[in-house]
């Protein structure tokens, strides 16, 4: 009876990895009915996520703070005065207003450079479980949105469509390691491929082997062939370390992202590009530097004494 | 017996699937989070028969291929999720196992978690499916370990219940 029993066991384990094997071979030779069903399923989920979205929204921004807390001193003391501070003014619409502003510096860029954009919120946060870093919007097709579009935040490039539905889309965060993007320095236009690493710094490899790279220096999307994936002139990041290894081909360098992918609340798909190319006209303007008070002194010799 | 089980397990293990989906992704947690629907399958595995456990496992391993965050091809996880489930059952069972406390059941999920994602990332270095840095991914697994060893101790008795009620049993951990 129990010779059975294991014999049945062992019988449907097989049949069940034989099938898991079938479904990975459907799926990397490019079957589109597994596709459909993954669609399907994120169609089905989306008035879901979008619920969950309403009702996690205050708490959401609570777990993001925790998520600071490894910061300076004096930063953890600003952000706790702009908390007291936002607290009180924004008691009640704290998430919407958030989001306002978000989606108007979201706007100033996009309009800077003259892309047609369609806003949208983020409804959900991909899973860590499978170490890719997706975020899912309630905007789709029926809104203009198509696979291989721009996504930009109040910041700068956010990443791309990845899958769009019906009523969301599926955005591929420019930290996901399966990220690349064409990109070139301001000013001096030099070019070269940026890949996620998985958090908010990236690598950057640049493509000519006369030309160098400095800390400071500011990286612009390169722009794609008829806008797809990627639009031209939308900021990316700054250059934080320069890897200066011996026998390296061409020069690499750590890449800081504008972008900050935690606190996404708001985004912007870039529906069309302008027909010219923005340049530098997106460049982020410089902090500027708090100037410190100087205290001259003035000594005037006393006359000597003449005899 | 097997069927009446299985219309009563699949809406307690899609409700839990969505909640995962709408709610608990929703959150950025710090070291990677938890998921609480990997959670749900490994409890409600160790506390079925191996039958049960890689058909559970089949189920949920095809909910997360179907996720929209899953990079990997369809199958990846479905694959993983059989083996691990039927193992974590295989393994747990007896009276003298890990899984009879819930201690024990602590320390066997999150071990299982761990190499789950472990397993996770090293089909997809096999499949092609591009990863974080290894330091960003140890963070990941280490992360997302210690989330469960946090988690899991309040679910066990949740997901004991509903596994007590679908499949008729008065005992629950």
């Amino acid at each position: 009876m129990r010779k059975g029993s294991d014999g049945r066991n062992r019988l449907l384990l097989i049949t069940l990895i034989v099938t898991a094997l079938f479904l990975i071979t459907l799926d990397l030779r490019g079957i589109g009915l597994l596709e459909g069903a993954r669609q399907g399923t994120q169609t089905i989920l989306t008035p879901f996520q979008r619920a969950g979205n309403v009702v996690v929204a205050p708490f959401k921004n609570f777990l993001s703070d925790i998520t600071h807390l490894g910061r300076s001193r004096a930063q953890i003391e600003r952000l706790r005065a702009d908390n007291a501070k936002l607290k009180t003014r924004l008691l009640n619409r704290a998430n919407a207003d958030a989001q306002l502003m978000q989606l108007k510096s979201i706007l100033d860029l996009a309009g800077t450079a003259g892309y047609k954009v369609v806003n949208a919120r983020v409804i959900s946060q991909g899973s860590t479980q499978s170490f890719s870093q997706v975020i899912t919007i309630d905007a789709g097709t029926t809104a203009g949105i198509k696979t291989n579009m721009t996504v930009i935040s109040q910041s700068g490039l956010t990443g791309v469509v990845k899958e769009a539905y019906s009523n969301s889309a599926t955005i591929l965060l420019a930290s996901d390691p399966s990220f690349r993007i064409g990109v070139r320095i301001a000013g001096s236009q030099q070019i070269g491929i940026l890949s996620g690493r998985g958090n908010r710094s990236a690598s950057l490899q640049l493509l000519d082997n006369q030309t160098s790279v400095k800390v400071g220096d500011i990286l612009l999307s390169r722009g794609s062939v008829s806008n797809r994936p990627f639009v031209p002139g939308v900021p990316v990041g700054y250059v934080t370390a320069i890897d200066n290894s011996a026998g390296a081909i061409a020069q690499s360098a750590t890449v800081h992202l504008y972008t900050d992918f935690s606190i996404l609340g708001v985004v912007a798909v870039v529906i069309a590009a302008p027909a010219i190319n923005p340049g530098d006209a997106l460049i982020p303007a410089k902090p500027q530097p708090t100037p410190v008070p100087t205290v001259t002194i003035y000594i005037t010799p006393s006359p000597t004494p003449t005899n | 017996m097997l069927t009446r089980r299985i219309s009563i397990s699949s809406p307690i293990i899609l409700a839990v699937y969505v909640l995962q989906e709408s709610v608990i992704n929703q959150f950025h947690f710090p070291g990677g989070g938890f998921s609480l629907f990997l959670i749900f399958s490994l409890i409600w595995a160790v506390l079925s028969t191996p039958e049960i456990a890689a058909l559970c496992g089949f189920f949920a391993g095809l909910l997360m291929d179907f996720s929209q965050s899953s990079g990997g091809p369809i199958g990846q996880w479905t694959l993983i999720m059989i083996a691990a489930c039927y193992a974590i059952s295989y393994f747990g069972s007896g009276d003298d196992s890990l899984a009879s406390n819930p201690l024990g059941v602590t320390f066997l999920v999150t071990m299982v978690v761990f190499l789950v994602e472990l397993a996770y990332v090293a089909s997809g270095a096999l499949l092609g499916v591009q990863t974080a840095e290894i330091s960003q991914t140890a963070i990941t697994l280490i992360g997302m370990s210690l989330w469960t060893l946090a988690v899991t101790p309040f679910s066990l008795p949740v997901f004991s219940r509903l596994h007590g009620l679908a499949f008729d049993k008065r005992s629950a951990i």
